[in-house]
């Protein structure tokens, strides 16, 4: 007995004497809360946005922090895996909010991470930016949930209106995946718009398939003996591959038409020569870019090595929102939960601002008002910028 | 080993109420000094789970969030703990002389303040808690089928699914004004107190949707349960996705918030109780005899079939029951939640736990979700090492940590002081 | 009929990837009774290797090499290589784990999967990889039917895969050694018959075959990530039990009926129900058929 008080009290003085790496002084710092998908089944995304979290980093850390009412304040980021489950958002968003205490949140990127996770933010009133979440009720009934990109609603207009313009077709074919969120409201939507435009049976194909599918030649097939002019698949780039390429082995002859999850560099390195000549809308055209734009992808490109993804643009905006909003808050009092709601509101305030992928101005719900982008891949394989579509 | 042994030796003599007692002192110091000495401490803040979190991003934190947890939580346990034992063991003498229930009754009632103390310092632990808990139901509806049924399901997240989407159903339906179904039918201040009829109608959708398994797979004995209950996950999922009027691939938002930390506790222990009175009773005795020897326990006049059928659907049950807990936790569902990853950690939890025993099923659920928690700073090699453990666990101790050991709550309660036939000392 | 025609086409060959890997998952079952849910994670592991060692013959010899050679001498050594990594999953998941409960080993291995997917996204990061073309693809149009080169080729190639393995299990003496292990694995040992050797090497012979298959899945679906096994492994599973244990053709068959139903069912019905429907044929031929095709009647005292 007495030898394990000694012992216990031994432990006691040896680890209070060693904790000194904690004496030094104590500073207000912003924290910046990410909540991405590192692993399970998209962390390409989750590396995307990692890295643009990085690049911020560095550039709020060069310039001494984020300057707040005259003051510098250094700001450290929180970065949370969301294992791309719901469960597992949830878990982090409670985390950084009641145990890290941080200021502002960026992300989930998918909507069936970020609608339960942007619940949590907003009954414990944070603000959280989700850069790539398209779905309507991420947002929708919250006043501290934000969003960094267009919505599936006004994609899918564009997108029919353009092909209509563009080739004059009027027979579509949508391949969409039934499991994922994101593909089916814009097919949804989509198919709402195509056939509002010329009548009620003018999508003439329809077909699903599950997430992680890699054979598609079953629908496909169906899709090429429907007379279909066009095929319009709003799938993640490495289906994209698969799909294009699969159907050009069955003999499909006509356009394939993409929404804004083609928007990566590895669409066309993993699809090759069948993805050339094919347009697709998106938030950001990487090629042909100017400005700010063209300075992050040169930055970004020669910093990990390949053009970021819209996931990165996206995540890169959000953060500068973000920025711009503690910046615009006033003043810091160092209680986090006051300073909270006034982030959310020189959030909800701030007009036109000038993002890498398009003028920002929020509206009452949380969306940015922006201009979809339609991109053509050229011959070389390049994304060449065709046309701005603005709401 | 034998060191050790010694060292635990003056504790033999504490009760459970005496450990309660311990860990009641110990919450109560995080409760009033906590954020003080993690102040002095230089820690950022009360360290949540045990500072695992802080201690795996920054090292340098190590000896701040040692200290922290000696301070907090070693030190008072076991003095507390050691101290108050004659007291304490007077307490579970008086506590023995009383009716059973009602003793259990009364430590599940003192360990529900504890735990809603300690839970209470921080919502990111009444989360963890709450999520810990609603395992511990899943894992133990999952190890009625494949312990002490011997068969090897795989269709729980299925159960899951439906008795989150059919209570989601219900009480969207009923208690809230949503964008789904509009107005309540009922008057939304009822909601609290039907909520578990509504987890009972979710228990029982998924005990329906386990006929669907149970009818053709319990015709012969073999792995065809397996991928039976597979082809079942697959159906459940794809349905749910078709259905649009429970939000397809989107998934339903917003259910009321009735799953509170007491709630989920209640749910916990009765399905604790409940569980082990089945496994003990003449029908779980039979259901052994038909795990080790079918055509034996045939002979002895047991019905085989309608034994595996009734388990399977009593594990189906809880599942369901879980799945509603869940549902209404998150306050999300979409069927992407219920996939094969969730069989994976469902079956690691079980497994790694131990086969046949209510013991088992606690602590794998605890340490597996407590686990996957704390090792969150290390991203990437979480999934490394989590599996490494597992692996290493069914290694040495193929049957899990803790098999084939019954509850005994009797046992458990006793006070320490006395030596008796059978016990410790 | 086009459409019917050009389906059967894709589903051989989408039917002949369930076929081989699950061929892999029910040697083992058949074997050692157990379940190999690392499979699909080798065969993942079998498709980067193939990648690598692709990417490096390409490299070095495609200047005076003709494109067959080297999808030969790719096959072959990735085969090899493939090889070590079923002998180490029986090494480590388990060979420790002889005689324990069979779920236990089960669980080894779905742990191990999960490490080596992990392992494979810290080592070679989330970017996706892109199989290069071994062979050319030509698409030939008889009759508005559509066929490539390397449809052929995979349909032929799992074919004669098939065959190979039955010539090796029906007439070598490992062959022999195999099935008698299958018939009895705890007489067979006295018999000298080492399940040390014949355990890692039905792994092997898993893992091989795996590996090819995941050469072929990558010159007919080349995009290649970490978590692609995961679907096709327990679908293979699925296969390998409808086919009966210890009866390769069962598992085979089976496997193309997999890839049959999942190619007709979005033909007929409106493929949103794909899954669906599909499984419920599954359940109802379960149902019907409770032994799956080729199976031998299940001993009462098998346990988990």
């Amino acid at each position: 007995m007495k030898k394990l008080l000694y012992l216990v009290l031994a432990a006691c003085v040896v680890t209070l004497c060693f904790s000194s790496n904690g004496w030094t002084q104590r500073k207000t710092t912003i924290k910046v809360g990410i909540n991405a998908p590192m692993t399970g089944d998209i962390p390409k995304v989750g590396e995307g946005t990692k890295y643009a979290a990085e690049m911020w980093l560095e550039d709020v850390n060069k310039a001494g922090g984020i300057e707040v009412g005259g003051k510098k304040y250094p700001v450290e980021v929180v970065l949370e895996d969301n294992e791309s489950k719901a469960e597992s958002a949830v878990k982090a968003n409670t985390k950084m909010i009641t145990q890290d205490d941080v200021m502002i949140i960026v992300g989930p990127q998918s909507s069936k991470q970020a609608i339960p996770a942007g619940d949590v933010a907003n009954n414990y009133e944070t603000p959280m930016i989700s850069p790539w979440s398209t779905n309507p009720a991420t947002t929708a009934d919250r006043p501290y949930v934000f969003r960094g990109c267009f919505l599936d609603p006004f994609q899918g207009p564009v997108l029919a209106n353009f092909i209509t313009e563009e080739f004059g077709f009027a027979k579509a074919a949508v391949l969409y995946d039934v499991a994922s969120d994101y593909p089916k409201g814009l097919a949804e939507f989509f198919k709402a718009a195509w056939e509002e435009k010329h009548g009620a049976g003018s999508v003439v194909a329809y077909e699903s398939f599950t997430t992680k599918d890699t054979d598609f030649s079953s629908q496909l097939t169906k899709i090429i003996n429907s007379d279909a002019e066009f095929l319009f698949t709003p799938q993640y780039y490495n289906e994209v591959a698969l799909i294009v390429n699969q159907a050009k082995d069955l003999g499909w002859k006509g356009p394939v038409v993409g929404s804004d999850s083609w928007g990566s560099a590895e669409t066309v390195e993993l699809c090759g020569e069948a993805c050339f000549g094919q347009f697709f809308s998106t938030h950001y055209a990487a090629a042909g870019a100017k400005g700010a734009t063209k300075e992050f992808i040169d930055r970004y490109n020669s910093k990990y090595g390949y053009v970021p993804d819209d996931v990165g643009a996206l995540t890169w905006d959000a953060l500068r929102l973000a920025q711009a909003a503690i910046e615009g808050s006033g003043e810091l009092s160092g209680n986090v939960k006051k300073d909270r709601a006034a982030v959310r509101d020189a959030l909800a305030k701030i007009e036109n601002f000038e993002g890498i992928t398009g003028t920002m101005t929020f509206t009452e719900e949380g969306d940015p008002n922006k201009c979809a982008v339609i991109v053509k891949i050229s011959d070389k394989g390049e994304y060449e910028f065709y046309k701005s579509i603005c709401p | 080993m034998d060191k050790l042994k010694k060292l635990f030796k003056p504790f033999s003599v504490v009760p459970l109420a005496g450990w309660f007692l311990g860990v009641f002192s110990a919450v109560l110091m995080e409760f009033y000094l906590g954020d003080l000495i993690s102040y002095y401490l230089y820690l950022p803040k009360i360290p949540v789970l045990f500072g695992a979190l802080f201690m795996l991003k920054t090292p340098l934190m190590i000896p701040s969030a040692l200290a922290y947890d000696l301070v907090i939580y070693v030190v008072p346990v076991f003095l507390v703990a050691r101290v108050t034992a004659p007291l304490t063991n007077q307490l579970a003498e008086q506590l023995e002389r009383m009716p059973l229930w009602l003793a259990t009754l009364l430590h599940l009632a003192a360990f529900y303040v504890i735990l809603s103390m300690w839970a209470g310092i921080n919502d990111y632990r009444v989360l963890i808690v709450k999520l810990t808990m609603i395992s511990i139901i899943l894992t133990l509806s999952l190890n009625v089928i494949n312990g002490y049924q011997g068969e090897f399901s795989c269709s729980h997240p299925g159960f899951m699914a439906l008795g989150a989407y059919a209570s989601s159903t219900l009480t969207l339906l009923l208690f809230a004004n949503d964008k789904m179904f509009g107005e309540p039918l009922l008057n939304p201040a009822l909601g609290p107190w039907l909520f578990p009829l509504v987890l009972i109608i979710g228990g029982g959708v998924a005990a329906l949707g386990s006929l669907i398994v149970a009818v053709p797979s319990f015709r012969t004995r073999g792995d065809y349960l397996a991928i039976i209950s597979l082809a079942f996950l697959f159906i459940v999922k794809s349905a749910i996705e078709n259905l649009e009027i429970v939000g397809g691939p989107r998934g339903m938002s917003s259910q009321p918030n009735y799953a509170t930390l007491t709630v989920v506790f209640v749910w916990m222990a009765l399905c604790i109780w409940i569980v082990h009175n089945f496994t003990t009773s003449v029908l779980g005795k039979a259901l052994n005899a038909v795990r080790d020897n079918e055509p034996a326990a045939n002979s002895m006049t047991v019905n085989t079939r309608k034994t595996k059928m009734t388990a399977f659907m009593f594990g189906a049950f809880w599942a369901g029951v879980a799945g509603g807990l869940f549902a209404h936790v998150l306050r999300y569902v979409n069927p992407g939640t219920f996939s094969l990853n969730k069989l994976a950690e469902i079956l690691a939890m079980v497994y790694f736990g131990g086969l046949n025993s209510i013991y088992g099923s606690i602590v794998g659920a605890v340490s597996i979700s407590v686990l996957s928690e704390a090792l969150r700073p290390l991203e990437l090699f979480k999934w490394i090492i989590i599996p490494l453990i597992l692996i290493l666990v069914m290694i040495f101790r193929p049957h899990g940590l803790i098999s084939f050991t019954e509850l005994n709550v009797k046992e458990l309660m006793r006070p320490r002081n006395k030596e008796r036939a059978g016990g410790v000392e | 009929m086009d459409i019917f025609l050009q389906n059967i086409i894709n589903a051989l060959q989408w039917g002949s990837f369930y076929a081989v890997v699950s061929i892999g998952y029910s040697m083992v079952y058949g074997v050692l009774m157990l379940f190999n849910f690392a499979h699909g994670d080798i065969f993942m592991v079998g498709t980067y290797i193939g990648f690598g060692i692709a990417t490096l013959l390409l490299a070095l010899f495609s200047a005076f090499m003709p494109g067959w050679m080297i999808f030969i001498l790719v096959i072959l050594i990735t085969m090899f290589l493939a090889s070590f990594v079923g002998v180490f999953v029986e090494m480590v998941g388990y060979r420790p784990l002889r005689g324990a409960p069979r779920a236990s080993a089960a669980i080894t291995g779905l742990m191990i999967g999960i490490i080596f997917e992990t392992g494979n996204l810290i080592i070679l990061g989330a970017q996706r990889f892109s199989f290069p073309p071994l062979i050319e693809s030509v698409t030939y149009n008889i009759g508005g039917i559509y066929v490539t080169n390397v449809k052929v080729l995979i349909i032929v190639a799992s074919l004669v895969m098939m065959f190979a393995l039955h010539l090796f299990i029906k007439k070598t003496k490992w062959g022999m050694a195999m099935r008698a292990m299958s018939y009895d694995f705890q007489a067979v040992p006295l018999m000298g018959v080492s399940i040390n050797v014949i355990a890692p090497m039905t792994f092997a012979i898993g893992a091989g075959l795996a590996s090819v298959a995941g050469i072929l899945y990558g010159q007919a679906y080349p995009v290649l990530d970490p978590y692609m096994g995961i679907s096709l492994g327990w679908k293979a599973f699925v296969a390998a039990i409808l086919g009966g244990r210890g009866s390769i053709m069962g598992a085979a068959l089976a496997g193309y009926l997999l890839g049959f139903i999942e190619m007709f069912v979005p033909m007929i019905f409106p493929s949103t129900f794909r899954d669906l429907i599909a499984y419920s044929i599954i359940l109802v031929i379960l149902t019907f058929r409770p032994r799956g095709f080729f199976g031998m009647a299940h001993s009462t005292q098998l346990r988990l």
